[in-house]
């Protein structure tokens, strides 16, 4: 995998990450669509298993680290993990069944993009909830914040959509030589 | 896979260790993360505001008033500049002038000991039946530092002082110990009767007086004030007020001893915005040299 375009498009996913959240926030409750989440999910569907997994790593800590939670006392706190976690898990399922989908169609990403997002933002909920058990000065609803996520990740397989024609056509760049067997076609 | 030095094999197990460690520490030990934080939007900002400018461009953000022309536009948001900034004012004015009141009525108290009032924001989570404040480093603060609502109302010690913040026990709370009190049975508190209060259901104070007087005059009734006077408090506490008598109940056990029920004047401690500790410039917890109990 070619290290220095996935540094490049992921750049420029995050970029459009925060850009485009008060464009396309729907209603101004927190339901936006992912830009990273399609990235991660194309990775992981082309790159062999271990670089899938360290991009999904940094792709999460990049995201949490640009994702400061509220405290209750007024300020924020960035807190590493629940993304990177979550992030992990959901390319960590794209990798266990990748063998039995179609990848070059447009469709697969949009499916699995949704499927590895609410993967992934289950993850996170369950952290931050983990850690509202104890003693937690942050503002944390778990209920809300399944419904908004849970709609966000529908909301991502819009972006996923536009986002999957530009991967294709990328896909040549990413140098990917993975031989990863499929379950009814060739090794690709 | 086999034939990778053990540094590479054990980096993925590692990290994903390190991110559950991370992901539930407490919010204290990560605090070196916003740097991080703030590199890393470093380095968005040159790819992420262009994006921005170029969605603005193409959609352009909402004007409150799209009709209006440019110099009524300005002559509105100057108005509202300067509408916002007397109503600050304003706020800014009465906020003082209480404090400066507050903090004369909490002098008056005991004038003849000089005690500092500072003043601290409450922070929203409890802990327990705890009230967390803001309080950084505040010289002389320590554990059994009183304080006080509304500058006479009492609300309870400080149990612990942290580095940023310290933890108040309401004198409610239901783990707080018994306090010495003292019902002032006429308006001057010319006649006084001792009571032991201890903590009821959270919000009040339950205890029984010593025999009154036979003064018909002179008897425990609804609405009365009752007062500290405990020699476990510092002295700079003594008589603040713990609240009113809502009411007395037969006590069946002891019929001459009757049985109250004290609220605080404030109606409930857990949603205070602010407290005032008072802190003795002479430390006088040294309860002894001073008294406080007859």
């Amino acid at each position: 995998m070619n290290w220095f375009v996935f540094t490049l498009v992921a750049w420029i996913a995050f970029g459009l990450e925060l850009a485009l959240i008060p464009v396309l926030d729907a209603g101004s409750s927190g339901v936006h669509p992912s830009m990273t989440i399609p990235l991660l999910a194309f990775i992981a569907l082309y790159a062999p298993r271990r670089p899938a997994l360290w991009t999904a790593i940094i792709l999460g800590i990049t995201m949490d680290l640009l994702s400061p939670m509220l405290r209750t006392d007024g300020g924020s706190v960035v807190i590493i993990g629940p993304y990177a976690l979550g992030y992990l898990l959901a390319c960590h399922f794209i990798l266990t069944i990748r063998g039995m989908l179609i990848r070059r169609n447009p469709l697969t990403l949009i499916v699995i993009s949704i499927c590895s997002s609410f993967i992934a933002q289950i993850v996170v909920i369950a952290i931050f909830t983990m850690r509202d058990l104890g003693t937690n000065p942050l503002f944390w609803d778990a209920s809300d914040q399944l419904v908004s996520r849970s709609f966000s990740s529908l909301y991502t397989g819009l972006s996923a959509l536009i986002l999957s024609i530009v991967f294709f056509a990328l896909a040549p760049a990413f140098g990917f030589n993975s031989t990863v067997p499929t379950r009814f076609a060739r090794h690709i | 896979m086999q034939h990778q030095p053990l540094i590479v094999r054990w980096s993925m197990p590692i990290t994903i260790v390190a991110l559950i460690v991370l992901a539930l520490s407490p919010i204290q030990w990560t605090n070196w993360t916003n740097w991080f934080s703030a590199q890393v939007r470093v380095v968005i900002s040159p790819i992420a505001h262009p994006i921005t400018i170029a969605v603005d461009t193409i959609i352009p953000p909402p004007i409150a008033d799209p009709a209006a022309s440019d110099r009524e536009r300005v002559i509105t948001q100057e108005l509202d500049r300067v509408r916002t900034e007397l109503l600050q004012t304003r706020q800014d004015n009465k906020r003082l002038n209480e404090l400066v009141d507050q903090f004369s009525r909490g002098a008056a108290i005991t004038p003849e000991l000089d005690v500092r009032q500072i003043r601290r924001p409450r922070i929203s989570s409890l802990v327990g039946d705890q009230l967390v404040i803001r309080t950084e480093n505040i010289p002389g603060l320590i554990q059994g530092t009183v304080v006080v609502v509304d500058a006479v109302q009492l609300l309870g010690k400080v149990s612990r002082v942290d580095g940023r913040t310290s933890t108040v026990l309401p004198i409610t709370a239901k783990s707080a110990p018994p306090i010495m009190a003292t019902v002032l049975l006429d308006s001057e508190g010319s006649k006084q009767v001792l009571c032991l209060l201890s903590p009821s259901d959270g919000s009040t104070l339950r205890g029984e007086v010593a025999r009154s007087s036979t003064d018909e005059q002179f008897q425990v009734h609804v609405g009365q004030e009752v007062r500290l006077l405990d020699n476990q408090w510092p002295q700079h506490a003594q008589m603040l007020l713990i609240g009113k008598i809502e009411r007395i109940e037969r006590n069946d056990a002891q019929p001459l001893r009757q049985r109250i029920i004290v609220r605080p004047t404030v109606a409930d401690f857990r949603r205070i915005p602010e407290v005032i500790l008072r802190l003795p410039v002479i430390d006088e917890t040294d309860s002894s040299l001073h008294g406080g109990t007859p």
